[in-house]
């Protein structure tokens, strides 16, 4: 098998605050083929989009890289230096963001934003970074996408408004897109569209994809595999279908449990009690346990890594494989 | 978009007719122009003559709606000093005026902006600690001053500029302009400096802040996630961003140049209407007084009306205004 497009070890991405070191992100690995799709899950704050911007480089002071490596294509991208990172970013590897209200720039058209993304990365003429924008434009299901490409934002709809950030992250035909929840701020019906053209235009493109979602449900009908994410750690992953079915972690149980449509046959549906640890005072034992049905002594010493089958978990007592 | 803008001009001839009695009663009812303009020897028929020759018997409101017709017919009246039009004094001296405010909130626009960004892109920097330095000095040091040591340093010590006076000016449009000759813009240079140093503070707090809340947002992010340069994305997205507060300043600073350029005028003996206006004061030329006030309040809702309107070209949020929804 080729070497993988990205390959992040052990990466920690912290924040310096004055409160404290916030460890967002600590100690994170895992891979990803080229062309794969690869969903990231869990609770709010549990440093899904640190992992995201720490890929581009893009993480905002306090916050750093504090250790660990992130191979892209071969390269190694933390300590790159900064004028390579920026021409990587957008023409190798895209983001979109979550509320596409708030990234697109409000005074300029669209035409002239997704001109500047061209323009970044090559010379291009005004007259053909407009064609090839109207071009993506329509790839991403805008219609009569040349005319629209003087139209300022908040003449496009919400669903709308994201397919054009989507259109901006697949310009410059990105080997990978990190995309940080960009349906969430959408209605059901949009979000289950987007999903569906993201998938295809993925596949079509060759492009690999790491959704970020809180959502195991959107998660589950996209992506290849999924990391559950728990207080800057992958926790649990695997391909998606035997994650959902038989989770070993259980974190990712109780996520499954909130969920309406996957709770267990019989059984209420409940939130997973209690919240999500504080970053800036973690123990050194698993951070689940004050919230962990199953937890007990042993689980304040690190809970062990166990990998088998391309599953991953970390646990003292996981759940029973299936039968 | 011609909704909106009849409505605002509409709007702006109802704040000049306000703006206009105003004025009026607020200038004629301070002092008696009378005991200046007269010598207290003069008999009693040539007092009787004058009041009447001014006008001054008729009662307020007559006078008023007396001077409002004229006024709309661009009669401001005679001088009660110099004896000539008051329009023709006041346009003799305002585009000297116009000059000077305009050259200085430029150079205060077209340097402080930048600087101000930069402040804002990198604030932790020596550079941005610098400029701010320079637009607190901006901010509490007196403008009569700056004035003086610019004096002092460029004509009295160096010898490179002249200390004051407009010098040579070049017809167009039968209007004397400094700024056409190099010679002229020696002349303007100083006291142009001299006033744009507060306008200068004032476009580096304004940008460096607006820069600062730009560089956080979300907008900038995706710039950057797309690999625009920094360089790009400062011109390019926060520069638009940030352009509605500072055509507002400009605007409000060139407005109250034009009407408050004296101290400056003064110390460079700069023959404006800042000048005309202190000698119509201390000699109560109401005529004068009065339309300097009438043409200050319509030269500040005039470039209200036009900053207004380019809210509209700035920002296409709001471009749509009158339109059909
Ligand atoms: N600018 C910051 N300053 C300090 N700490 C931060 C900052 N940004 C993030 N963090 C820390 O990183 C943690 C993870 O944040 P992150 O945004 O990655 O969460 P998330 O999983 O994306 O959550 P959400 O679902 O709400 O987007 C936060 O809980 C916070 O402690
Ligand atoms: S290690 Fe213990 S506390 Fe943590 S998830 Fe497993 S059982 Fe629960
Ligand atoms: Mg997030």
């Amino acid at each position: 098998m080729s070497a993988p497009l990205l390959e992040v070890t052990d990466l920690r991405t912290h924040f310096l605050t004055r409160a404290g070191v916030a460890k967002a992100v600590d100690g994170v690995s895992f891979s990803l083929a080229s062309g794969e799709i690869l969903g990231l899950v869990g609770e709010s704050g549990s440093g899904k989009s640190v992992t995201g911007f720490s890929l581009i480089g893009l993480v905002d002071p306090p916050g750093k890289i504090v250790g660990g490596s992130i191979r892209f294509a071969g390269r190694d991208l933390v300590g790159l230096p900064p004028e390579e990172m920026r021409a990587l970013r957008g023409r190798r590897i895209a983001m979109v963001f979550q509320d596409p209200q708030a990234t697109l720039n409000p005074v300029l058209t669209i035409g002239q934003q997704m001109a500047l993304a061209l323009q970044a990365h090559a010379r291009v003429s005004d007259r053909a970074a407009a064609e090839r924008a109207a071009a993506m434009l329509a790839r991403v299901g805008i219609p009569e996408a040349a005319t629209r490409l003087s139209n300022y934002p908040h003449e496009f709809s919400g669903g709308m408004r994201q397919r054009v950030a989507i259109a901006m992250a697949l310009l410059n035909g990105p080997e990978l897109i990190v995309a940080d929840e960009p349906t969430t701020a959408l209605d059901v019906s949009i979000q289950a569209q987007i999903l569906a053209e993201m998938k295809a235009l993925a596949r079509e493109s060759g492009t690999a994809l790491i959704w970020i979602s809180h959502d195991l449900a959107t998660v589950s009908s996209l992506a290849d595999r999924v990391l559950v994410m728990y207080a800057g750690r992958i926790v649990e992953s695997g391909p998606v279908g035997e994650v959902l079915r038989a989770p070993r972690h259980p974190y990712t149980r109780g996520l499954l449990d909130s969920l309406p449509a996957m709770a267990e046959p019989g059984q209420r549906l409940r939130q997973i009690p209690g919240t999500a640890p504080s970053l800036l005072a973690l123990s050194p034992g698993c951070p689940f346990a004050p919230r962990c049905p199953r937890a007990d002594a042993d689980c304040d010493a690190p809970p062990p890594r166990v990998e088998a089958d391309g599953r991953l978990f970390l646990c003292h007592h996981p759940l029973e494989a299936a039968a | 978009m011609l909704g909106f803008v009849i409505q605002r001009l509409l709007q702006a001839a109802l704040v000049m007719l306000a703006m206009s009695a105003l004025v009026f009663v607020g200038v004629y009812a301070i002092g008696n122009p009378i005991d200046v303009l007269i010598s207290p020897d003069a008999t009693q028929d040539i007092r009787a003559e004058a009041i009447r020759r001014l006008g001054l018997d008729l009662p307020l409101w007559q006078q008023y709606l007396a001077f409002l017709g004229r006024l709309l017919r661009g009669d401001f009246g005679t001088s009660f000093v110099f004896g000539m039009p008051v329009l023709d004094l006041i346009l003799s001296r305002l585009p000297a005026t116009l000059e000077l405010a305009l050259a200085a909130v430029l150079i205060g626009t077209l340097v402080g902006v930048p600087l101000g960004v930069y402040a804002g892109y990198r604030p932790d920097s020596p550079v941005a600690r610098a400029i701010m330095a320079v637009s607190v000095l901006g901010f509490s040091v007196p403008t009569f001053w700056v004035g003086l040591i610019l004096i002092l340093t460029f004509a009295v010590n160096l010898d490179w500029l002249p200390a004051g006076d407009r010098g040579p000016t070049v017809q167009v449009l039968g209007i004397g302009w400094s700024f056409l000759t190099l010679e002229g813009l020696s002349f303007l240079l100083l006291p142009a400096l001299n006033l744009s140093l507060f306008k200068l503070a004032m476009m580096i707090r304004l940008s460096r802040a607006g820069t600062r809340e730009a560089m956080l947002t979300d907008t900038v992010k995706f710039a950057r996630a797309a690999g625009l340069k920094d360089r790009t994305i400062l011109r390019r997205h926060v520069l638009r961003l940030i352009s509605i507060p500072i055509v507002t300043v400009f605007g409000l600073e060139l407005g109250s140049t034009l009407a408050f350029a004296v101290v400056t005028e003064t110390i460079f003996s700069w023959p404006g209407v800042g000048k005309l206006i202190i000698d119509s004061i201390t000699s109560l030329d109401r005529p004068v007084m009065v339309a300097y006030l009438v043409l200050v309040a319509f030269l500040f809702v005039t470039i209200n009306l036009v900053v207004d309107l380019s809210y509209a070209l700035l920002d296409p949020r709001l471009r749509r205004h009158g339109a059909a929804a």
